[in-house]
């Protein structure tokens, strides 16, 4: 099995556990990734199986369009004064 | 005749959407089918959506405290396509967070079995399901990933139809895994999701992914058994598929075994795949364009991030972490791409079986399990009970799931598989089968007397 530094990878989730959380969060990880493992044993060769359908579907114009309830997209913000703020980067 | 159509030929009073929708609120607080009832409700045959389905005006949260107060400014195709065609929305149906589980449980209200409070619902569509068991008129939008239409249709014993991937828009759903959400139906009878999907399927400009596609009724009398897979079903459950197999066998179809290459890996390709796309999806939940906010705008990035996604429940995380871990360039050769290729293996096996007859399976491996039972699994014990739905689910094919047995009183589902866009034929068939088997509900909310 690959070895996992959980540490990292919570790190690059951008997850915080509690200490009690993350034992039991490890523990589950670790036992799904290890069944994961199991797909090396199958031979999956897909040369000359793949099935390519095309069912193209409908594009839309690609021109601006009002939208007809802006006041209804900016319920879902946070504003102060007349900006739509967001934390600093 | 369908129910749509007895419903609009029954009489009713002035009072009839007010008795309904009390009746409703009622039995809601026991079985926790609704995330809210349109009070508001007055004409139409009713419909409800799933919670990842954005409806205007509505908070949709597909069941997460992170999209809590979330109130999109538009509807989901598949709505605006249902409430032109004069249908009642009724309102939004409980679920598993954004999707993630089989049994209704990862939600903030377990959803409960409709035959009995003790037991699970199904998920992740779990009051779409409970919804359908208890309203004589109505029919249920869900969504289904890798089974999450027929699970929770056959443990409340209604009819479940997921179709073709791409034949229904996923414009306005609360994506989980794009490459493998299909937005389906649910109802009481096959009659009443005919007219439903004659509604809201076909190409869509907000959809790339929507098909413009001919949809087929290609019958046939031949049924395939996929030995490896009936292995992996409890005895009680293998008995009641005996019989009812020989109950086709009676009706003119001929029961034949096969055997499809790559079944076994299937339950890990499709979390892989699921869990890679649902990392990705969930990755705007950032704390300020989606998701739950907070006031602190003088954290960095990475700590206003952080913060926000404390408010995902466990399987979330948990799925995260996985699918994140699967994409890391060091592995995701061994994990993603692998079962990228198990996909195609799988869908050509399966597709060389389906140019000859349909496929039928029983849609769970066990009996309907009681919550306090399921909630003891651990999170692979919970994956893999996914056997029997994910098949059909990777591949894009249309099933249907229809009640054939009830064990002590609680239904038991089996689900029908056939090739792409031959949907239509799943449809006859369960429509030929409700003419040999009565289906059975505890409630009847809205019944007209």
């Amino acid at each position: 099995m690959e070895y996992i530094d959980f540490d990292r990878l919570l790190k690059i989730c951008r997850l915080e556990l509690e200490p009690d959380e993350k034992e039991k969060m490890q523990k589950g990880i670790v036992e799904v990734i290890a069944y994961f493992d199991t797909l090396n044993s199958f031979n999956a060769e897909v040369e000359g199986r793949a099935r390519k359908e095309e069912k193209p579907g409908v594009l839309r114009e690609d021109v601006v369009k009002e939208f007809d309830d802006v006041d209804g997209l900016l319920k879902n913000t946070k504003t102060y004064r007349f900006y739509v703020v967001g934390p600093k980067i | 005749m369908s129910s749509i159509e007895e419903f609009y030929s029954l009489e009713k009073d002035k009072e009839y959407y007010r008795d309904l929708l009390e009746e409703l609120g009622k039995v809601n607080e026991k079985l926790n089918a609704f995330n809210n009832i349109n009070e508001g409700l007055s004409s139409g045959f009713p419909f409800s959506a799933k919670d990842n389905l954005c409806v205007k005006g509505v908070e949709s949260t597909a069941s997460s405290k992170m999209l809590s107060g979330y109130v999109p400014p538009y509807n989901a195709t598949v709505v605006e396509r249902m409430l032109r065609n004069k249908f009642g929305f009724i309102g939004k149906t409980n679920m598993d967070e954004f999707g993630f589980g089989s049994f209704g449980l990862n939600s903030q209200k377990i959803a409960k079995n409709p035959f009995d409070e003790h037991y699970v619902a199904g998920g992740s569509s779990s009051g779409a399901a409970i919804a359908t068991a208890i309203l004589k008129y109505h029919v249920a939008i869900a969504e289904s990933t890798g089974g999450s239409i027929a699970t929770p249709a056959a443990f409340c014993g209604v009819v479940g139809f997921t179709p073709t991937y791409g034949t229904i828009s996923r414009h306005g759903l609360i994506d989980y895994s794009n490459s493998l959400d299909k937005i389906g139906i649910m109802a009481r009878s096959a009659k009443d999701i005919r007219p439903v999907f004659d509604a809201v399927k076909g190409p869509d400009g907000y959809d790339s992914t929507a098909v413009n596609a001919k949809l087929n009724s290609n019958n046939t009398k031949h049924i395939f058994v996929v030995d490896q897979l009936i292995e992996l079903v409890d005895k009680r459950i293998r008995a009641y598929f005996e019989a009812l197999l020989d109950k086709l066998s009676s009706m003119g179809y001929s029961i034949e075994h096969a055997k499809i290459e790559s079944t076994e890996a299937a339950v890990a390709s499709y979390y892989i795949i699921a869990m890679a796309e649902a990392s990705t999806n969930l990755a705007r939940y950032t704390g300020f364009k989606y998701g739950l906010k907070n006031d602190n705008f003088g954290e960095s990035y990475n700590e206003f991030f952080t913060e926000a996604r404390k408010y995902f429940g466990d399987e979330a995380k948990r799925r995260i972490i996985l699918g994140t871990f699967v994409r890391s360039a060091s592995v995701k050769e061994k994990y993603y791409y692998k079962a990228l290729k198990v996909r195609e293996v799988l869908s050509h096996s399966m597709h060389e079986i389906l140019e000859k007859g349909f496929i039928l399976l029983p849609v769970m491996p066990v009996l309907t399990p009681k919550i306090e039972d399921a909630k003891k699994l651990s999170p692979l014990e919970t994956y893999k009970m996914d056997a029997l739905t994910i098949p059909p689910n990777l591949c894009g094919l249309p099933h249907i799931s229809f009640p054939y047995a009830y064990d002590n009183g609680m239904p038991l589902g089996a689900q029908l598989i056939t090739s792409k866009f031959n949907d239509y034929a799943l449809i006859d068939f369960v429509e030929e089968w409700e003419e040999e088997f009565k289906y059975v509900f505890k409630y009847n909310i809205g019944a007209v007397q």
